[in-house]
């Protein structure tokens, strides 16, 4: 029907070729940088210590000479577990506070990408633990499984309580230290005045010098209800 | 009649084509380029010092080094290549001649003016057509000229003379400005031939692809990464998640500077060996026994170990270095004392993230935090320690002797209430002040802009109760009173008051500025109020230590203190609408300022205690917090009171809302009534005016450790 001129086409043909082939190539290229990227990104929390402590208790490897693996009292391995669940409540808690503020930052582009990736990530493999040390509480005690969660919240509640306590009685030493020294100073100070005040009584009748004074004539009767009142004060202050 | 495209081959339009071009693209630059140059700070008021400590030459150099760094070279070099190109191009359109396309003009081609008669015209043409004839006239050898010259000259002189005699060669004259009639004309394309000949065209297809294959996608492309790379408040993307990560609800100051130290701006900072140099030094110095605290560079005990913790590298050099800059601590090393100053500067930019970071948890105590980090970077403080520390020349020996060893510090307030015989009597003497550092420190601290609350209320704009979920103005009024002002004038009442605009003053309802008249000139012009249309700025903070110039920020917000939440994030204010100083620069005005921020109000009607913050950025212990409380009525009890207006409105000699309330409520003054509605929501329980009895919070009383 129509006369291709195959040659006139080659052109336009090496064209489309050469810009698909650039749009494949970056497309390919960018994808799997992104992939190699998020596979990389840094855990977001830390080593799980009370886990690793629990399976290697767990999966107890038999010393050398020995045939048989060290056998682990049953109590030993619930109480790693329950540490285990301790630190999972911290962890749920950190996760549970952040994730609104990580995603409102996200929207308003004060926090990265990667940082949300990151969260996401650390969000299912909470799920993953939450649900596996469930099945571990089932299979030492029947039952556990509902309520272990409910103790390692109160562990861990305690343990913020007691820490924020410790950190206070800590303190209370050198408060003391602080007030014993403060106190004496004040009493010098008192003493001082106490001795300002009687020399002056001493010497007032005499010289009628008082300085700036603004009590010159005083009726003797006065005098002594002023260090009274101080000595009042001074225990007040004791 | 012609209309073929020609390129342009003689070479004078294009020049006018590309002088356009550059002319477009040059003159934006040059305008960035200058508004740059130009220093930002300079348009501020500064407070008037000459306080110098050793390092003030560090300082300054890395003040002017910042400002360095914001001209771009490519910026300069690209509108003064713009330059050079366009007066190129003028020297070109100047050189080259236009093909002259001169207006036919029959009159000058007969030698005559414009004026002459019919017979002048004649003779004119008589005596040049004897002269001209090519029947008379010999081809002029000397002059090259050819027989053909002579006929073409004399045809000219005829139809000069025909197009002023001849009735049809006029019109055509005078319609097309030609005796011959209508002329073709040619369109030109301003570029060069050289563009479309042959052999060029490879070249040019080249420069296209490259302008558009390479350069636009890099353009794009560099410009989409960049904005990926910095988080909105400016800082490293990094750093924002590294700081997102170090968050903690209850993170105290010191841990805010530490979470600030693992800033990605410090692995580039610390590059290479740098970040282990001299560290082992500082540490020693800011963990030796200090004079007001018990580590010199004021660390914590949690501080301490969170930095011994730290593995060696950028991260526990920037955190070492800023121990020392916050302890003011002499390091005797020149490399290290100029970085000790260049960290404080990106901790300050990096704590603007962290402040978005703790906003977006809307807890109190990290955001105040985060605040306060931001004034101890700025006044070179460490965490806890006195405030007075800001006033030049105050040294730990100059604090303790003001301190005593009482455990709450004097702030600038309360040493400044002090007579100025008492103070200068506790802080000049051997080993503190002279006379004249004492002068010096109290001019400075007579200029701190210390903004004083006079009054903080609510208010929906032409209501007169806050519905439920309506939109609620806080208006926080205030004078900026620095620290030991004598002679201080007392607050006008009409100051206080908040009056809406009328309602048909639509340009102040929208919130346009509208410049007050205030009288008339002799000529009759409007003389309009002075500065009532811009906004005035605080002066810069004196913040000798600190190696940017700032402009002091205040940020007023609200918190639910039973709670400890952020209950309206805060509102920034660094302009205000009336002048803070004297013309002088120096003389406080006491203008009363006001400070509005609007947010919704709940959904249920009640009282709802807030506490209010008002914290500056950049000075130590100026801070206001206070009780307010909104009061929501219920929509139905509103509607009401509105009815019994309503019912008011119809007696005849009522004309006006204030004497309606005056009748309804059977009381005092007119002014008093109109206001009552929206005062009675503050000052009943909150006693929020603090002007009299200077009762904020911040004012720690140290009068009890004194007796």
């Amino acid at each position: 029907m129509f006369d291709i001129n195959w040659r006139g086409l080659l052109l336009p043909l090496a064209y489309l070729a050469v810009l698909t082939g650039t749009f494949v190539t970056f497309s390919t290229v960018y994808r799997r940088r992104k992939a190699f990227q998020s596979a990389n990104l840094a855990p977001w929390f830390g080593p799980h210590l009370q886990r690793n402590i629990y399976l290697s208790l767990l999966h107890m490897e038999p010393e050398e000479g020995s045939e048989k693996a060290p056998k682990i009292p049953d109590s030993v391995i619930r109480a790693a577990l329950l540490r285990r669940a301790v630190e999972d409540i911290n962890r749920i808690i950190q996760i549970r506070t952040a994730k609104a503020a990580c995603s409102s930052l996200l929207q308003r582009g004060s926090v990265g990408d990667d940082l949300w990736q990151r969260f996401q990530r650390a969000e299912k493999e909470m799920e993953d633990e939450l649900r596996d040390v469930v099945m571990e509480a089932n299979a030492l005690v029947p039952g556990w499984g509902q309520i272990i969660f409910q103790s390692a919240n109160e562990i861990a509640a305690n343990k913020v309580l007691r820490d924020r306590l410790d950190e206070i009685e800590a303190q209370a030493d050198s408060e003391k230290e602080w007030w014993e020294k403060r106190r004496a100073a004040i009493q010098t100070e008192f003493m001082k005045e106490l001795d300002n005040e009687s020399e002056k009584s001493h010497s007032r009748p005499t010289t009628s010098s008082g300085g700036g004074d603004d009590e010159p004539v005083l009726v003797d009767g006065s005098t002594p209800s002023t260090p009274s009142g101080g000595s009042k004060k001074k225990k007040g202050k004791k | 009649m012609s209309t073929d495209y020609t390129y342009d081959e003689e070479g004078y339009l294009w020049p006018f084509f590309v002088f356009t071009l550059t002319l477009i693209i040059t003159l934006p630059l040059t305008y960035i380029l200058v508004k740059r140059s130009r220093d930002p700070a300079a348009s501020f008021p500064r407070i008037q010092t000459n306080f110098k400590h050793k390092h003030t030459d560090i300082v300054n150099t890395l003040r002017k080094k910042e400002k360095r760094k914001d001209r771009k070279l490519w910026l300069i070099l690209a509108v003064a290549i713009g330059w050079v190109v366009m007066g190129y191009m003028l020297v070109l359109i100047q050189n080259t001649e236009a093909p002259s396309q001169k207006l036919w003009n029959p009159y000058d081609i007969l030698g005559i003016s414009e004026s002459s008669t019919e017979k002048q015209i004649k003779s004119a043409y008589r005596k040049l057509s004897l002269k001209f004839h090519p029947d008379k006239a010999k081809p002029d050898a000397a002059k090259n000229e050819t027989m053909d010259d002579l006929n073409a000259r004399y045809v000219e002189i005829s139809k000069a003379h025909q197009a002023l005699t001849d009735e049809e060669v006029r019109n055509n004259y005078i319609q097309y400005g030609n005796p011959d009639g209508k002329q073709g004309y040619s369109i030109n394309i301003a570029l060069p031939k050289a563009i479309v000949s042959d052999g060029n065209g490879k070249y040019v297809v080249l420069l296209y692809s490259a302008l558009f294959g390479i350069l636009l996608p890099y353009l794009v492309g560099s410009w989409w990464y960049g904005t990926l790379r910095r988080s909105k408040e400016g800082v490293l993307m990094e750093s924002s998640n590294r700081l997102f990560r170090e968050y903690k609800d209850n993170i105290d100051e010191g841990g805010v500077i530490g979470a600030l130290s693992t800033g990605q701006e410090y692995d580039e900072l610390f590059k290479g060996d740098k970040a282990d140099s001299g560290l082992s030094k500082v540490e020693s110095r800011i963990l030796a026994e200090g004079k007001l605290s018990p580590l010199a560079g004021g660390l914590s005990v949690k501080d301490k170990e969170k930095l011994e913790d730290l593995e060696s590298g950028p991260q526990r050099k920037a955190l070492a270095l800023l121990w020392a800059y916050l302890g003011r601590i002499e390091l005797d090393d020149p490399v290290l004392e100029k970085a000790k100053f260049a960290v404080a500067p990106i901790a300050e930019a990096l704590n603007k993230s962290f402040t978005a970071i703790s906003l977006a948890y809307m807890n109190t105590a990290p955001l105040l935090s985060s605040y306060y980090a931001s004034q101890l970077l700025i006044q070179a403080l460490p965490p806890k320690s006195s405030p007075l520390l800001q006033l030049p020349h105050f040294t730990p020996a100059t604090v303790k002797a003001v301190d005593g060893d009482s455990k709450v510090h004097t702030n600038v307030q309360d040493f400044m209430d002090r007579p100025d015989a008492k103070r200068r009597s506790l802080v000049v003497g051997k080993g503190l002040l002279t006379d004249e550092q004492y002068r010096e420190a109290v001019s400075v601290a007579k200029q701190l802009p210390f903004f004083r609350v006079a009054k903080a209320f609510f208010k929906v704009t032409g209501e007169r109760f806050i519905l439920p979920s309506s939109l609620v103005t806080l208006v926080v009024k205030g004078r900026f009173v620095p620290p030991g002002s004598e002679n201080v004038p007392e607050i006008e009442p009409l100051d206080l008051e908040d009056i809406d605009p009328a309602e048909d003053d639509l340009d102040a309802l929208l919130g346009r500025k509208v410049k007050k008249q205030i009288g008339k000139d002799e000529k009759g012009r409007p003389i309009y109020e002075a500065g009532s249309d811009e906004l005035i700025s605080a002066p810069l903070a004196a913040s000798p230590y600190f190696a940017r110039d700032h402009s002091p920020r205040w940020h007023v917000f609200l918190t639910d203190s039973k709670q400890g939440r952020v209950a309206v994030p805060p509102f920034t204010f660094a302009q205000f609408d009336r002048p803070i100083l004297e013309a002088d620069g120096k003389t406080p005005t006491f203008a009363m300022q006001t400070l509005k921020a609007q947010f919704q109000a709940p959904p249920q009607a009640g009282h709802y205690t807030f506490v209010m913050h008002v914290v500056c950025d950049s000075y130590v212990g100026l801070d206001t917090k206070m009780e307010v409380t909104l009061i929501v009525e219920e929509a139905s009890k509103a509607a009401e009171m509105e009815q019994v207006v309503e019912d008011e409105i119809s007696e005849p000699e009522e004309d006006s809302l204030a004497g309606i309330m005056h009748v309804a409520k059977g009381g005092s003054s007119k002014e008093l009534k109109k206001r009552e509605a929206k005062e009675e929501e503050s000052d009943d329980e909150s006693g929020t005016d603090l002007e009299g009895d200077d009762a904020s919070e911040t004012n720690t009383d140290t009068e009890e450790e004194d007796n």
